[in-house]
């Protein structure tokens, strides 16, 4: 709690788009940690998952609708994160944030790496589950691998 | 060599793009991720359909859109038909891509990312509608430059302001000409001195804003 306190209020504007599992979590440490966060979703009950400590705002519609981006505001956004399950939404999200209103930070989540080439010419990053996850269990074989004569000690 | 077209997505409006298209004597491909889809769009005579998702870069590979020259995208998402769109353009050098969109006001942004035609549907229909409500007997041909130009079928009735002047008479707006007149069977390209008549079919080109201006000043309504 004294850290929270103790920290300078952040008053960077976070848009976060998709009230999913991720875009919940990532929005509810954003407005912990003081900053401003909307989070934009299609579907309203999808806000539940948010916590009650919330302290941001919330907009119900679509993200790839020019409209409900400047109903939140998004050229004051510093930053911008799309991570709705849909791919193709996140794509098109991240370009029209970058392209259309020059958001400095863009990242958007994609399921699947293929599709990265389109990104990468646009600036934005991207954050890719499946390879994190690869990433992740590999390390963790290879760390069982070293502690092969006792993998019941080490148990993860 | 025949030209290559690639329609992904899209049920009633790519089975009947298909057709057209091949009967036109073009190689057409189809991509749709229904099976079902896929099996109505198989009946067609010289159709390829690939099954699956067209927003996937290895969909698009089995359909072999490098060797694509156009590349259609008809899906009713607005943002599968980016990703297509791109797709084709940056991983597969299609030289030429076409988006259909259901949110006009996405027409500037598709542009701008790269894609080389954009067709609004609602905007089409919206203005079809429009034109068959509040103009009748005036027939839009067609609308080039996505709507911002008008070329109209006019015609003149002997109650009409502009039957029996001359073309210098008549004060047409500034951005409007009269291209064409239609006289029973003759064409006439009109000069200033050209006199229009009774039962004449005048073509119209004008920009959209000044056209209704100008059917008022010609027929009075």
């Amino acid at each position: 709690m004294h850290l929270l306190i103790a920290k300078k209020p952040d008053d960077k504007y976070t848009i976060v788009i998709g009230c999913g599992r991720l875009g919940a979590n990532l929005a509810n440490t954003l407005s912990d940690e003081g900053g401003n966060v909307l989070i934009i979703d299609r579907d309203k009950d999808a806000f539940r998952k948010l916590s009650p400590s919330f302290g941001g705002l919330t907009l119900t519609g679509d993200a790839t609708d020019i409209d409900i981006l400047q109903e939140a505001q998004i050229s004051k956004a510093d930053t911008l994160v799309a991570v709705t399950n849909s791919d193709n939404t996140n794509i098109m999200a991240a370009q029209i944030a970058r392209e259309l209103f020059q958001i400095k930070r863009v990242i958007a989540r994609l399921y699947d790496p293929e599709r990265e080439c389109v990104y990468r010419e646009f600036g934005i990053a991207t954050i890719c589950p499946a390879i994190l996850s690869a990433n992740e269990i590999d390390k963790i074989l290879s760390e069982a691998g070293i502690s092969d004569n006792d993998p019941e000690e080490e148990g993860q | 060599m025949k030209t290559k077209i690639l329609l992904v997505g899209g049920r009633n409006k790519a089975k009947a793009l298909a057709v057209s298209l091949i009967g036109k004597g073009y190689h057409v491909t189809a991509v749709n991720d229904t099976y079902e889809d896929c099996l109505k769009l198989a009946e067609i005579n010289k159709l390829d359909v690939i099954n699956g998702d067209g927003t996937k870069p290895f969909v698009l590979e089995d359909a072999d859109a490098g060797s694509a020259d156009i590349v259609i995208a008809l899906t009713p998402k607005d943002d599968e038909n980016l990703v297509i769109c791109e797709l084709c353009k940056k991983r597969f050098h299609v030289k030429k891509t076409v988006a259909i969109l259901t949110n006009p006001k996405n027409t500037p942004f598709f542009y701008k990312m790269g894609i080389d035609s954009v067709v609004c549907a609602i905007t089409a229909i919206t203005s079809i509608i429009e034109q068959q409500a509040f103009m009748d007997k005036i027939l839009n041909l067609l609308p080039p430059s996505e709507g911002r130009i008008s070329v109209a079928e006019i015609p003149i009735p002997a109650s009409a302001p502009a039957a029996c002047k001359k073309l210098w008479e008549i004060n047409l707006p500034e951005h409007a000409i009269i291209g064409c007149i239609l006289r029973g069977d003759t064409i006439l390209v009109p000069r200033g001195d050209t006199r229009i008549l009774a039962g004449d079919m005048l073509v119209l080109i004008s920009s959209s804003q000044q056209e209704p201006a100008a059917v008022k000043e010609l027929t009075g309504r």
